[in-house]
């Protein structure tokens, strides 16, 4: 019986270790789940404050933001206010006026992309640029920002925004190459990467007899490409915008130094010009203010801001999954 | 079974030592901690001198250092709460507590400084009070400017420090700077957008206008230099005080001998990196 008891101590062992990794394995995703509850619950818990004081105009429009941000830094509350007086709006008009430009630019740029990548490229370009690709993704904001801030900033004020424009505004608001444009464009070419990727991945996943069978019917080569194999990359399609929002959304320290460092709203009506005004996004903020944390009611605005992206994010994903679901069934799967 | 019980036991244990590891550290630190409020334009200056306080000697620990403002440090300090309140003014005979004791531990300056194209040589009080606020908008009505079109502000955003000393300097209580002015976040930012832009005007600390690429302005006709900050000569200065409830004793005494100590190298570096050293 040796060969017997050999066999089930091997089999005692394997046993034993496979539980032990299953345990461990566990523990490390109930981990992760008790960190997510914890950042929500934390964040929400001291953002009350500032939802409380202000309500459901927390997020509206009202008075200067930059003047109710410097109020709570000297803790002297504006005469017939709180101390916790804020209203949001121009920062949340920015962050959707710089996420939703860069989205749109990126999603048209990056499908276009991914076709040339997939269909038309060459072997040797296309294993040029996949890696090239790649590491554009990886660059750090703070790289990105510096270029805006150092070479399109300047350049935009020298040589786009005209003496005229400057002047026209100039007692509103001033232009200084920092603004709206220099942030989506520089926005658009950090998010545009990982689109191109996700894309141009999904796309050469396609059934290569999808589009022969497309091809065979007499359908022509652009058509394939539109109704074949865009059609069937669509729920990557969803996902990477999803993925290049939540990076918008969340981008700060790029942000906080291209975007222009003011509590504005641009008014779309202004027409060309409303591009060259400055804004400053929800995420931007926070790392400006980061400093003035020690101040109660600063503090507690910070997070209420924080507060705001995190459950936009959450938001974000969801309704990501939701639209992959009716996707799916004609896609395939990413 | 057996197998799993043991397992068990010994999660338990595991966690058990675990928790206790991490909560021995907190209770052994909760004796005699100094505690530092007030000013929240000293606060990266008293976070930076806490921790080579603590570095230098390893068995006390480093001070906790909250921010606020000025008056709530004072009325803290007085009230006992905590040991040292952080003031970034001049003691106020008849509004101030009395029986604090305040001991000078730094200064702070400001130079404001311009576009090396726009070398303008000096700037009065109302003259700066009028560009900042934002009365005066063109180059053309600054005297002594070669330059005509709007002026472009810049700014620090609300909590930096320095923006707390330009107000408090320059402008004083009831004026504050144009919302229009562009807001940068660092002190790097802020002599890179002046230097970029020939109609702009900004402020800085002294150390950020050591490196040139901006040109600093006369304020009062005083030239301003680290010498003329020193002396006393040059108005954009203000002092940094640590407030104790009678003369400092024990721990605090410590501390704030530790930080004015004349020839203490740590204690300069730290302090001439950003603001003005008193010795």
């Amino acid at each position: 019986m040796p060969s017997r008891s050999l066999s089930y101590t091997r089999r005692w062992a394997t046993g034993r270790t496979d539980r032990r990794v299953e345990r461990s394995l566990g523990a490390l995703a109930v981990v992760v789940l008790v960190f997510i509850v914890a950042i929500l619950a934390t964040v929400l818990v001291k953002a009350w404050p500032s939802f409380s004081h202000n309500g459901l105009s927390w997020f509206g429009p009202g008075g200067n933001v930059d003047t109710q941000i410097r109020a709570m830094a000297e803790s002297k509350p504006l005469p017939g206010h709180s101390i916790y007086y804020f209203r949001a709006w121009p920062l949340i008009w920015g962050t959707l006026l710089t996420t939703i430009f860069a989205v749109l630019i990126a999603l048209v740029v990056s499908i276009l992309a991914a076709i040339f990548l997939t269909e038309f490229a060459p072997p040797p370009v296309r294993r040029m640029l996949d890696p090239v690709i790649r590491l554009l993704a990886g660059v750090p904001s703070v790289i990105y920002g510096l270029i805006g801030i150092l070479v399109i900033a300047s350049y935009i004020e020298h040589h786009v925004i005209s003496e005229a424009r400057k002047a026209s505004v100039a007692y509103v608001v001033q232009l200084n190459g920092k603004d709206v444009m220099t942030a989506t464009l520089i926005l658009t070419l950090m998010i545009l990467p990982i689109m191109v990727a996700i894309t141009a991945n999904a796309m050469a996943a396609v059934p290569l007899s999808w589009r022969e069978g497309s091809l065979a019917l007499g359908v022509n080569r652009w058509r394939t490409i539109w109704r074949v194999s865009l059609r069937t990359a669509r729920p990557a399609i969803v996902a990477a915008t999803i993925l290049a929002t939540a990076r918008a959304l969340g981008e700060a320290v790029m942000l906080a130094m291209v975007s222009g460092g003011r509590g504005f709203a641009p008014n779309l009506l202004d027409g060309i010009t409303a591009l060259f005004e400055p804004v400053r996004p929800l995420a931007a903020t926070i790392f400006e203010n980061s400093e003035g944390l020690t101040i109660p009611a600063l503090a507690h605005t910070v997070y209420a801001i924080g507060a705001v992206l995190l459950v936009s994010a959450a938001l974000l994903s969801l309704s990501g999954w939701a639209s992959k679901q009716r996707l799916k069934r004609y896609g395939i799967r990413a | 079974m057996r197998v799993h019980r043991t397992l068990t036991h010994r999660t338990v244990i595991v966690s058990a030592v675990l928790a206790l590891a991490l909560a021995a550290p907190a209770s052994a630190v909760a004796s005699k901690r100094l505690i530092i409020d007030g000013s929240t334009a000293m606060l990266p200056l008293v976070q930076k001198l806490a921790t080579a306080y603590h570095k230098a000697f390893p068995k006390i620990p480093a001070p906790k250092v909250g921010g606020g403002q000025t008056d709530i440090g004072i009325n803290d300090v007085a009230s006992g709460r905590v040991d040292i309140g952080d003031a970034s003014r001049d003691p106020i005979v008849g509004q101030d507590p009395e029986g604090l004791v305040w001991s000078k531990v730094a200064r702070d300056g400001i130079c404001v400084i311009t576009n090396t194209a726009n070398p303008l040589p000096n700037l009065t009080q109302e003259t700066v009070q009028g560009i900042f606020t934002g009365d005066i908008r063109s180059w053309s009505q600054v005297p002594g400017s070669s330059l005509t079109g709007p002026i472009d502000l810049f700014d620090r955003e609300a909590v930096s420090g320095t923006q707390d000393a330009f107000q408090d300097i320059f402008l004083g209580e009831t004026l504050k700077i144009s919302p229009s002015a562009t807001q940068e976040s660092s002190e790097g930012l802020e002599v890179n957008a002046v230097g970029a832009d020939k109609s702009a005007i900004g402020f800085t600390s002294f150390a950020a206008t050591l490196n040139g690429g901006v040109h600093t302005v006369d304020y009062q006709g005083i030239p301003c230099t680290l010498a003329n900050a020193k002396s006393g000569q040059y108005g954009g200065v203000r002092n940094f005080w640590m407030v104790t409830k009678g003369d400092p004793k024990g721990e605090a005494a410590k501390f704030i001998d530790w930080v004015t100590k004349p020839g203490n190298l740590t204690v300069r570096k730290i302090v001439s990196s950003e603001w003005i050293a008193i010795h």
